[in-house]
């Protein structure tokens, strides 16, 4: 196993720069997730790695080694990709031996290797099989199954449950999760589905047009978030952002637009960035959002707003409110028995507010 | 006046060929509107013939009676079709199909029937005016198919001889038409400037008329005005040790007719290969090579291993199908050798079959002789698709 280092990674087509100095240090076993939306340049970051793409500037070191200049073959790096490119001619055993062939390795290891991985994947039965002849479950397994049999020091997976349905996604998610324990092996692995993200990761790597917006672990960029893209990227349903200004009165910071107006507690924003007329953008989560609940010390005052829509979900519902010309989403306990309508009383949690400054997004709050 | 008259002529064409499909679509509808009546087979074996009897002996007079003969027994397969088959179902698409299937019947089916008939009579230069008067030949079995392979339709080459001559101009044309389209493809497969450019110039040659291409390099092989030998006489010019190693010019026409048709046929078949290759190339996903080369194969190793499997599908049909043309191939051979009088060294079955029809006039022996060639290409296809079918079906 082995560690990972990006250093100053730029990669352009043409004029069009994909990534502008990415950095990032990923420890020896560690499971790190590269998430972002489509086109930040998460894919292509993963395939430099692996010796697909051509690095325009920056050095990637594998195990201290500078592989830059590596066939992707020496870099000891496995691959599985999003359409698992399983040959089509090669059985479900072939295409797993394949690599091992090439190496002229001898035939007793390679069986050895295969029946090893075939057991941890459960392929046994299907290993005479064409790829052709498998669901897209056991298809993925045996793109798995053919980067553990060459013993990597890298896995790298290129969003290798996007193929699959949603039910089928959620099984191999914690397949992949019980691999890792079982390989404890340095796994990088590209999403742009944040869920997977914050499952499988030890820590996440959120990038945005090409740059690295945050890195650490699951907890922290969601309590944490540096960013307004963070914040709005990591969490499901997505963070209610609200933006207005600041003012000073009497020492304590109040926020205000035309729908909402409260005092910001020096615990959430220090007293230095809080500037009499300071643009900002509040960001609260649904789960904080508290309706028809008596709030604590650590919460605002109560605010008056109108219920729109209530999204039953089993246990939780999602209520789409509106205060004045403000929409905010609430989630809460099951069952909120109210009509659509109807006027509710709500306060926010301070505890988990954040709050970025509206010109650099860039997050202010403790 | 003349353009009116043409007008008028065309119109009257058009309007023949019209009605003779009206007619047709309406006389199979009445084999659907009516085959469950009890009066259907009567009409149909009285009416019908008799109606095409008027017809056929005031236009045809002598061959009538032996035409309407077939013709009743092709209405009453008709019939027994309808009433049996058909049971009035899919009444729209047999009446779509049926102008499509008579054609087809007027240009295959009765030419080969024919054919087959001739190969088990004696037509030849002393038997036509007999034939022409009396409408009958003399009946021979299967002597004329002993004939193909105990006498030689030339006069220098034997039928065995033409036979290993045939299958080494197929082979070696083949062969070098799947390997000059596969480098040719392989190269145009890559991202390189002018790709488009360069496509067009190498599919030129398959897109002229093979006539003006094929006369066009026979210029060019040409003994003293030819492109080629030009060539080798300024080569010999410039570098006069290589006359030592026995480069000298060339009477290709005269001294390697063979060669030359299988040069020039190699250089007309690669455009075909390139397209059909190019096309399987373009449809393999890149990320099968992205695997490889994680998996550690090398150029070649990649061609072996993903390439040439991956593009077999598309290959197969286009080498059946190439395999099939070259085999019949006798516009080559003929424009290259053929014309007046020409050499029997570059002659291979069917421009031999050519020349026993139309130059000895042998019609039955050629009858019997394009029935073996079509024999064998047809168990070569049959063999050759079946092998594909079985090697698609274990993946």
């Amino acid at each position: 196993m082995a560690t990972v280092q990006f250093k100053k990674i730029v990669k352009k087509f043409g004029d069009n720069v994909v990534l502008n100095g990415v950095d990032v240090d990923i420890k020896d076993h560690e499971f790190v997730v590269i998430v972002g939306p489509s086109g930040c340049g998460k894919t292509t970051l993963l395939r430099m790695l692996a010796g697909l793409e051509e690095i325009s500037d920056g050095e990637i070191f594998i195990d201290n080694l500078l592989v830059n200049e590596l066939h992707p073959s020496k870099r000891e790096i496995a691959m599985v990709f999003q359409d698992y490119a399983l040959y089509p001619h090669m059985t479900v055993e072939e295409n797993m031996n394949f690599a091992l062939r090439l190496r002229k390795m001898d035939k007793a290891e390679i069986g050895a290797r295969v029946t090893e991985a075939a057991n941890i994947l459960q392929l046994n039965k299907f290993l005479k099989r064409m790829p052709k002849q498998l669901s897209g479950g056991q298809r993925q397994r045996v793109a798995i199954g053919r980067a553990i049999v060459r013993k990597p020091k890298v896995f790298l997976f290129d969003e290798p449950l996007s193929n699959l349905d949603a039910k089928l996604r959620e099984e191999m998610r914690v397949e992949i999760a019980k691999l890792y324990q079982r390989l404890n092996a340095t796994i990088i692995y590209v999403t742009h589905d944040q869920v997977e993200a914050m499952t499988l990761a030890g820590r996440i790597v959120i990038m945005n047009h090409g740059i690295v917006q945050q890195v650490g672990s699951p907890i922290e960029v969601y309590r944490k978030p540096v960013n307004l893209f963070v914040a709005g990227f990591i969490g499901s349903p997505t963070m209610n952002f609200l933006s207005g200004k600041l003012a000073v009165k009497d020492g304590v910071a109040v926020f205000s637009n035309e729908s909402i107006t409260m005092p910001i507690p020096a615990f959430v924003l220090p007293q230095k960035e809080a500037r009499e007329g300071r643009e900002v953008v509040l960001g609260i989560r649904p789960d904080d959002v508290l309706v028809e609940r008596p709030g604590g010390d650590k919460c605002s005052c109560k605010i008056d707003g109108v219920l729109e829509v209530c999204e039953l979900l089993g246990h939780r519902e999602n209520l789409y409110l509106k205060v004045g010309g403000q929409r905010l989403l609430a989630t809460v306990e099951a069952f909120f028995n109210r009509s659509p309508g109807s006027a509710v009383s709500l306060c926010f949690n301070y505890q988990n507010m954040h709050v970025f400054d509206k010109a650099t997004e860039q997050r202010i709050s403790e | 006046m003349n353009i009116l008259t043409s007008i008028g002529e065309v119109s009257w064409f058009i309007l023949l060929v019209a009605a003779g499909v009206a007619a047709l679509v309406g006389y199979l509808y009445s084999h659907f509107k009516f085959y469950s009546r009890s009066w259907f087979f009567p009409a149909v074996l009285a009416v019908f013939p008799a109606l095409a009897l008027a017809v056929f002996g005031g236009l045809l007079g002598g061959y009538a009676f032996k035409l309407w003969l077939s013709f009743l027994a092709a209405e009453a397969a008709i019939a027994v079709f309808f009433r049996y088959v058909v049971k009035g179902r899919h009444t729209v698409p047999y009446l779509l199909l049926a102008p499509a299937f008579v054609g087809l019947a007027l240009l295959l089916v009765y030419p080969f029937v024919f054919e087959v008939y001739l190969s088990f009579h004696d037509l030849k230069l002393t038997t036509i005016m007999m034939w022409k008067n009396t409408g009958t030949l003399p009946f021979v079995g299967i002597d004329q198919y002993i004939k193909v392979f105990t006498t030689s339709p030339l006069s220098e080459t034997t039928f065995w001889q033409l036979l290993l001559r045939t299958l080494v101009w197929t082979f070696s044309n083949v062969f070098f038409h799947v390997l000059g389209g596969f480098i040719l493809a392989l190269m145009l497969n890559n991202s390189i400037r002018f790709k488009g450019f360069y496509r067009t110039l190498l599919v030129i040659p398959w897109a002229m008329p093979q006539v003006v291409a094929v006369l066009a390099m026979r210029g060019e092989f040409h003994a003293t005005n030819g492109f080629v030998n030009i060539v080798i006489t300024r080569l010999l010019g410039f570098f006069p040790f290589l006359s030592h190693l026995g480069v000298a010019p060339v009477q290709w026409l005269t001294d390697y007719p063979l060669l030359t048709c299988t040069l020039i046929n190699i250089w007309l078949g690669i455009p075909f290969m390139m397209v059909v290759i190019l096309g399987g190339l373009q449809s393999i996903s890149s990320s099968y090579y992205d695997a490889a080369d994680i998996d550690g194969a090398s150029y070649f190793q990649k061609l072996r291993y993903i390439t040439l499997p991956l593009v077999r599908p598309v290959m197969m049909p286009a080498v059946t199908l190439g395999t099939v043309w070259t085999f019949n191939n006798i516009n080559v051979i003929y424009l290259v050798t053929g014309q007046a009088g020409g050499t029997e060294q570059a002659d291979i079955l069917v421009s031999a079959l050519y020349k026993a029809a139309f130059t000895y006039n042998r019609y039955s022996y050629s009858a019997a002789f394009a029935i073996v060639v079509f024999a064998m290409l047809f168990f070569f296809s049959v063999f050759y698709l079946k092998s594909f079918d079985a090697a698609k079906d274990e993946r």
